[in-house]
């Protein structure tokens, strides 16, 4: 098999990951090999020599959920030389809700001065109180909610001005 | 004995009360809503029903329409699990008038503990120290400052029909408790209809523990021992183990008792838990009443891992008119247990709820480890529910190993496709505050909290398998050779270097 080069990134970190031909893989160039044996849908093992571990993985090529020993890792890789592609990060919108949610209480009104972190509504889910606050210091342009209503995810609930 | 039996209840729980069921050879039937169809407690009772749309207002906290599943199913009986109506008089009274078994206590004993006031009471009559406080008969805002007056500072404002922390207020000094009055009490008007207040001492770093009663028809009450859960977030219960550490042989003798006398006290019959707190350290912690849960609850299969019982089938066999299986002689608590509640919930942006698809769910399968869960591999999450998606025991010889084994049990239980608060989990387990024992209610809403934040190990595995995936896949569309670093391992190649 060809041999390959990848840049796999983990939030602000990124890692040179080679995979040579004889199916070693070398992590940071450091020289040391590791290997891999599929055991299962998702599921592999992964060792170094110095440890192993088992390894499950899930996920399109832009972003993989990887699994080892309690800790979940969102990695994206790229193939070495390919251009990065634009980020299919979700731009979330701060001032709505970030799932199906009741509306249980509108905490500002129009023309009101809020500090940044100050909650703005409070949501219900799942039986969870989920405050949306002011992404910055401004003035409330408009409330687009009321009390009781369920709202769905992405729509702007508060307009600061 | 029961012969048919209606669920009134979904997710773990109802696939906890359907497998009691099988053993004592009882039919099940379960109840769905919209979202449910398909769901693992839908398919493994004998027999479905659909209850309603998704909101649980109309399906899983409709009491007419669970009266009408029942007759149509011919049940016999309702188990109603936790949560929904589980304390709710009503569906009690509901099942009684409709000549059907309710699996829990008399309507009245449910309707009385439901009140914290009428709790307090009843408490007190019984002679159980109840935290030093005052029920104001005088409900307006200057009688109840007055009250509130008269206690040390801080101290709590709550509602008569609390629960969950809601209509409830920490005050530490008499220039906030104005504030707190209206703002508990509008809270308590609006969550439970009714903004009765009452005031009482804060305790100082207070512990969780609980003891577990189980009374049946014939007179017998017995007590099966404690469960520590000062592990939580928000009043809600994260962590929950037994023994407790903060117990001494003595103070578990009395908290044992004082719970039997409560239940013996008010009539109570089935599963219920006494929940205290405890208060100081060393030789002279104390312990006051809080609350009693009309219930089974979430954390019993912690006790159940002590004492080698099995309390939902209890349950079944007293609701019939069966004696208890076991008197107080023949009931003991060996080795330690713990439970984690795996919550479908992200740590790192304030534990909001995670709704979608399981994408990856494998559960762990060791010795001494138990997994009691209402997901498989592919479910979709709601947001119309509890995030709860399971629950995992760890028991063991001691308290050490019972951490260590439930950690290493999280640390071979991957979710993927939402978040979960499993590495949360984790660092709780290993924090050494939590190792030392002991830690108070307010130990993750203050020190703990940090938890969600520290650093994780570099994901150099995960880095190497990522890569590899990917260049397969690539290999693959490319219509190269097959892939030949993700071969399934040969035994043949592996057993070659081991020595037999």
């Amino acid at each position: 098999m060809k041999p390959g080069r990848f840049l796999v990134r983990s939030g602000e970190d990124s890692y040179p990951v080679e995979v040579a031909g004889d199916g070693h893989i070398i992590v940071n160039d450091s020289g040391e090999a590791w290997q891999i044996a599929r055991t299962g849908p998702g599921r592999y093992h992964v060792s170094n020599g110095a440890g192993s571990w088992e390894v499950f993985v899930q996920g399109a090529a832009g972003a993989r959920q990887v699994f080892v020993n309690g800790e979940v890792y969102e990695l994206e890789v790229l193939a070495e030389g390919a251009t990065r592609k634009a980020a299919p990060i979700r731009h979330l919108e701060p001032m709505a809700a970030p799932m199906p949610a009741t509306v249980a209480r509108v905490l500002v009104v129009s023309g009101q001065d809020v500090r940044r972190g100050e909650p703005l509504v409070k949501l219900e889910a799942m039986k969870m109180e989920l405050p949306i606050r002011a992404p910055r210091d401004g003035r409330v342009r408009a409330v687009h909610c009321r009390e009781g209503e369920i709202v769905q995810p992405g729509v702007r609930l508060v307009e600061l001005e | 004995m029961i012969k048919r039996l209606l669920v009134a209840n979904r997710g773990e729980i109802a696939l906890r009360i359907i497998r009691a069921c099988r053993e004592l050879e009882i039919e099940t039937a379960a109840v769905y809503s919209d979202a449910d169809r398909g769901a693992p407690h839908a398919l493994a009772a004998d027999r479905a029903f659909h209850i309603g749309p998704a909101e649980a207002s109309e399906s899983y906290l409709s009491i007419p329409r669970l009266i009408e599943v029942a007759r149509e199913a011919a049940v016999d009986a309702v188990h109603p699990g936790y949560g929904f109506l589980a304390e709710n008089p009503a569906l009690a009274a509901a099942c009684d008038e409709a000549g059907l078994i309710f699996v829990g206590p008399p309507v009245d004993v449910i309707a009385r503990m439901g009140s914290k006031i009428e709790a307090r009471r009843a408490m007190q009559a019984a002679g159980l120290p109840v935290v030093p406080g005052e029920v104001p008969a005088d409900q307006s805002e200057p009688a109840i400052r007055r009250a509130a007056m008269r206690l040390p500072f801080p101290v709590l404002i709550k509602a008569a029909l609390g629960g969950g922390g809601k209509g409830m207020r920490v005050v530490r000094e008499p220039a906030e408790l104005d504030d707190a009055i209206e703002g508990a009490r509008r809270e308590a008007a609006s969550a439970f209809g009714d903004g009765t207040l009452y005031v009482e001492r804060a305790l100082e770093h207070p512990r969780h523990v609980e003891i577990q009663v189980f009374a049946d028809h014939h007179g017998r009450i017995v007590h099966l021992f404690e469960r520590d859960c000062s592990v939580q977030r928000r009043h809600q219960k994260i962590i929950e183990e037994s023994p407790s550490p903060s117990l001494t042989p003595e103070l578990r003798d009395q908290m044992g008792a004082a719970a039997v006398a409560a239940a013996r006290s008010i009539g109570y019959r089935n599963a219920g838990t006494v929940e205290f707190l405890l208060e100081g350290n060393g030789e002279g912690p104390r312990f006051y009443f809080l609350e009693m849960n009309t219930r089974l609850q979430v954390e019993h299969p912690v006790t159940e891992a002590v004492t080698g019982v099995d309390l939902v089938r209890a349950q079944l066999l007293v609701a019939s008119g069966e004696p208890l299986p076991w008197d107080q002689p023949a009931l003991l608590q060996r080795g330690h247990a713990i439970e984690c509640r795996i919550y479908a919930e992200d740590p790192s942006q304030h534990f909001l709820p995670q709704a979608g698809r399981l994408l990856l769910y494998r559960e762990p399968s060791m010795p001494g480890v138990r997994i009691d869960s209402g997901v498989v591999e592919g479910s979709e999450v709601s947001v119309f529910y509890d995030p709860l998606l399971a629950k995992l025991i760890a028991c063991a010889e001691t308290r050490d190993a019972s951490i260590a084994r439930a950690a290493a049990a999280l640390r071979a239980f991957p979710i993927l496709g939402i978040r979960t608060n499993v590495c949360f989990l984790i660092r709780i387990l290993e924090h050494a505050r939590f190792r030392a024992g002991g830690v108070s209610t307010d130990f993750l809403d203050t020190g703990g909290h940090p938890l969600c934040h520290v650093a994780i190990a570099e994901p150099l595995p995960a880095a190497a398998l990522a890569a590899a995936v990917v260049h397969e896949e690539t290999a693959a569309t490319a219509g190269s050779l097959p892939a030949t670093p993700l071969r399934p391992a040969d035994p043949w190649e592996t057993l070659r270097s081991w020595r037999h």
